[in-house]
């Protein structure tokens, strides 16, 4: 649902189910956009729900027809940003400020195909070995470290992230292949 | 990109993901990404990934571990992806709640949404008709949704119907899949498609190639060495695994090999049937089976302990009463008067044969004279949804001592009674003098919406047991207490399908009963059926093959 350009500069206020509409369907883009900067921090949660209810106060600002997730995605870095500065402390890990802009800038941009990444994805993780299959979704299901998964098989941290990003790439490029040979016959 | 290998940034990629980069390499990456839009690309692709796979491990995590390898339990997948849809949607309107709470107009219609979840069935098609079916494993009835993961027709026909439209008769040997509604993979055995203009784009995947619909009707022939396709109408296009897509029109046929080309067809077009014609060849079969199973009646009308027996078809229009039938047992119940219940469709397919009981008020009134020494009904019903507390199916006026009530509770369980007189509960400490209500299993659900189905109940004096009965099989029975047997059962001025308040008005709460569903045929007995009579009122009277 990629709004069109308005035809006229006219700012109308949107209708309040339509906007319920826009924010559900911008979901994927504010966490991806939270969660780039964020790096690691456990708070995301907190700031994508912060920034759900700054889009709601800030719905009448929202001008039907321009584009809703480079807005929201735009809106999402200020929460961040605020996030930071509640608590009283300078993340550690930050990308620099002109870094963080583009990033919200390009993930509002970003094709909104999760859906067919995550079906692509359900077909790529059953070409995985069963032990592969286990180790990178153990490394998403719960709070466990990679420290504690590390030290739960009896491997070392480094061989593990190794592993882990090798499985991750793989899956990539499997998504990739799946949807380029998907959209080659629509 | 430049400057670092790929596999090395990749890794970095995944540690700015973790929060788990040192400070040098985070200046090293941040470089790159700043200078390299690429790097950036890669960067929210691996994101993507790590939120899939948060997700894929949350809707795994709810199961059982360990998942990996055994048995993958096959769920619709895109259900999972809706199921998430929603859960998110849900999420964004409880923010708006809790974010707004006094602000007016802030989606009050939105609140209820979020606290109401949406009823979800899975499948992706449901199974409209079979002929002759045999299934390998649990058999499947006409109407059920079929299930995800790889099915196996032994033997017979079957049709399909995708919710794209697509309609897709399938015989004989056939194994095969329903990715989606726009996709299924033949692994082997024979399908005839009929694809509507909303479903162009349909796919058939077999292991020698995929077979995409252009606005068609074909049939697809699936065996070890290949797939055999012809096209009967409009064009499909092929797409041979090791070869070039190729397009072939009406009248046209082709062999996916599996090494990977198209090439001609030597064989003829196999015998199918489209869904069209499957349709009409079911139609006859249905009116066969109607003629038996009319004929086959009148052992309940001259059965002895039949009390009521009101098929409801009429062949009239507008008529409001309800002949009964019965006419072996010496103690008969009055004709029904139909009360605001409109003529509806029946399970056969004729139009004046049932009555819609939707309407509030709606009913069918009767009179049952005397005493029995336990009861048996059964009916089928077609339900819409179960959206009242009590859903009637036969009450008695009141619920007055020996008198029995059968109705159907919103969530789902069938609910029977009868009521113990309270001259029999003297003496007894006032909080045991609870009416007993023998419940069946939760067995609603979305999926039996709009089906015809028949429940029956029995009250079982001599054995002391209630049983209730899903389409001729048994799904509870529960012994009845000695306190609580009733021996001698009366019912006198009741309604099939509403209630009629009580002089005095004990629970006026639940004054409306009507069941937002229809009705086609409903018996009451004398005394209780065996399980086995039950099973063979359903096997005639079943409008579908099993």
């Amino acid at each position: 649902m990629e709004p069109k350009n308005p035809t006229d500069g006219e700012t109308r206020s949107i209708h309040e189910a339509d906007f319920v509409a826009l924010l559900t369907s911008g979901q994927n883009a504010i966490t991806l956009t939270v969660r780039a900067l964020m790096l690691g921090d456990r708070g995301m949660e907190e700031v994508v729900q912060q920034t759900n209810a700054k889009l709601w106060q800030k719905r009448d600002d929202f001008q039907p027809g321009t584009n809703f997730r480079a807005w929201a995605a735009a809106v999402a870095r200020f929460e961040v940003l605020n996030y930071r500065k509640q608590q009283a402390r300078d993340a550690r890990l930050r990308f620099s400020d002109d870094l963080e802009h583009q990033i919200a800038c390009e993930v509002g941009e970003l094709e909104d195909d999760l859906y067919d990444r995550h079906a692509a994805l359900q077909e790529c993780l059953k070409q995985l070995k069963p032990e592969s299959r286990d180790l990178l979704l153990s490394r998403y299901n719960g709070e466990e470290t990679i420290a504690d998964l590390a030290s739960r098989i009896g491997r070392s941290v480094g061989g593990i992230k190794v592993s882990l990003s090798r499985l991750r790439t793989g899956l990539s490029q499997c998504i990739e292949r799946r949807l380029s040979t998907g959209e080659s016959v629509e | 990109m430049s400057g670092m290998k790929q596999e090395e940034r990749l890794l970095l990629i995944d540690s700015l993901l973790d929060g788990t980069i040192s400070d040098a390499d985070l200046l090293r990456i941040e470089a790159e990404m700043t200078v390299d839009p690429k790097v950036r690309q890669t960067y929210y692709r691996r994101l993507q990934l790590t939120m899939l796979l948060e997700r894929q491990a949350a809707e795994e995590g709810g199961r059982d571990r360990p998942v990996v390898g055994k048995h993958p339990r096959r769920r619709s997948r895109r259900m999972m992806m809706i199921a998430g849809t929603l859960a998110a949607i849900a999420a964004v309107l409880l923010v708006l709640f809790y974010a707004n709470p006094s602000d007016p107009g802030s989606g009050e219609s939105n609140v209820p949404l979020a606290a109401s979840p949406e009823r979800t069935a899975s499948g992706f098609a449901i199974l409209s008709g079979q002929d002759d079916a045999v299934w390998g494993g649990k058999p499947i009835n006409d109407g059920d949704l079929l299930p995800s993961g790889e099915l196996h027709l032994l033997s017979g026909r079957v049709q399909i119907e995708l919710f794209s439209g697509v309609q897709i008769v399938l015989q004989g040997d056939s194994s095969f899949s329903i990715d989606s509604p726009m996709q299924v993979t033949m692994l082997r055995g024979i399908a005839h498609a009929s694809v509507p203009e909303p479903a162009e784009g349909f796919r058939i995947k077999t292991s020698s190639g995929d077979v995409v619909d252009l606005g068609t009707e074909f049939s697809v022939d699936v065996d070890d060495q290949g797939a055999d396709v012809h096209v009967v109408d409009g064009e499909v296009q092929l797409h041979p695994h090791g070869s070039e897509t190729l397009q072939i029109q009406a009248g046209v046929s082709r062999r996916l090999m599996t090494s990977g080309n198209a090439v001609e067809t030597l064989t003829s077009m196999p015998d199918t049937v489209s869904p069209t014609e499957f349709q009409n060849q079911l139609q006859k079969k249905q009116h066969l089976r109607l003629s038996v199973w009319t004929q086959s009646r009148n052992q309940i009308q001259s059965d002895k302990r039949t009390v009521a027996y009101y098929p409801f078809h009429s062949g009239r229009t507008g008529a409001r009463q309800l002949k009964n039938f019965a006419d072996g047992s010496p103690l008969l119940a009055s004709d029904g008067t139909i009360v605001a219940a409109s003529q509806a469709t029946d399970r056969w397919g004729r139009s004046e044969g049932a009555l819609d009981f939707s309407r509030i008020g709606s009913r069918v009134r009767l009179n049952v004279p005397g005493e029995h020494r336990g009861i048996t009904m059964f009916c089928w019903v077609k339900i819409n949804s179960l959206d009242r507390l009590y859903n009637s199916l036969f009450l008695t006026d009141g619920h007055d001592e020996r008198e029995p009530h059968w109705q159907w509770m919103e969530d789902g369980r069938v609910f029977f009674s009868v009521k113990v007189p309270e001259t029999d509960q003297a003496g007894r400490d006032p909080s045991e003098t609870v009416q007993p209500v023998y419940y069946s299993p939760k067995i609603w659900n979305a999926s039996l919406s709009g089906r015809w189905i028949m429940l029956a109940v029995t009250y079982d004096v001599e054995n002391a047991r209630v049983m209730h009965f899903l389409n001729g099989e048994p799904i509870s029975s529960a012994p009845i207490a000695d306190k609580d047997l009733v021996e001698s059962i009366q019912i006198g001025a009741a309604s099939i399908c509403n209630w009629s308040e009580p002089m005095y008005r004990t629970d006026p709460q639940f004054v409306l009963r009507n069941l937002n569903g229809s009705m086609d045929e409903f018996a009451l007995y004398s005394g209780a059926l065996s399980a086995d009579e039950i099973l063979q009122l359903y096997r005639i009277g079943n409008p579908n093959e099993q």
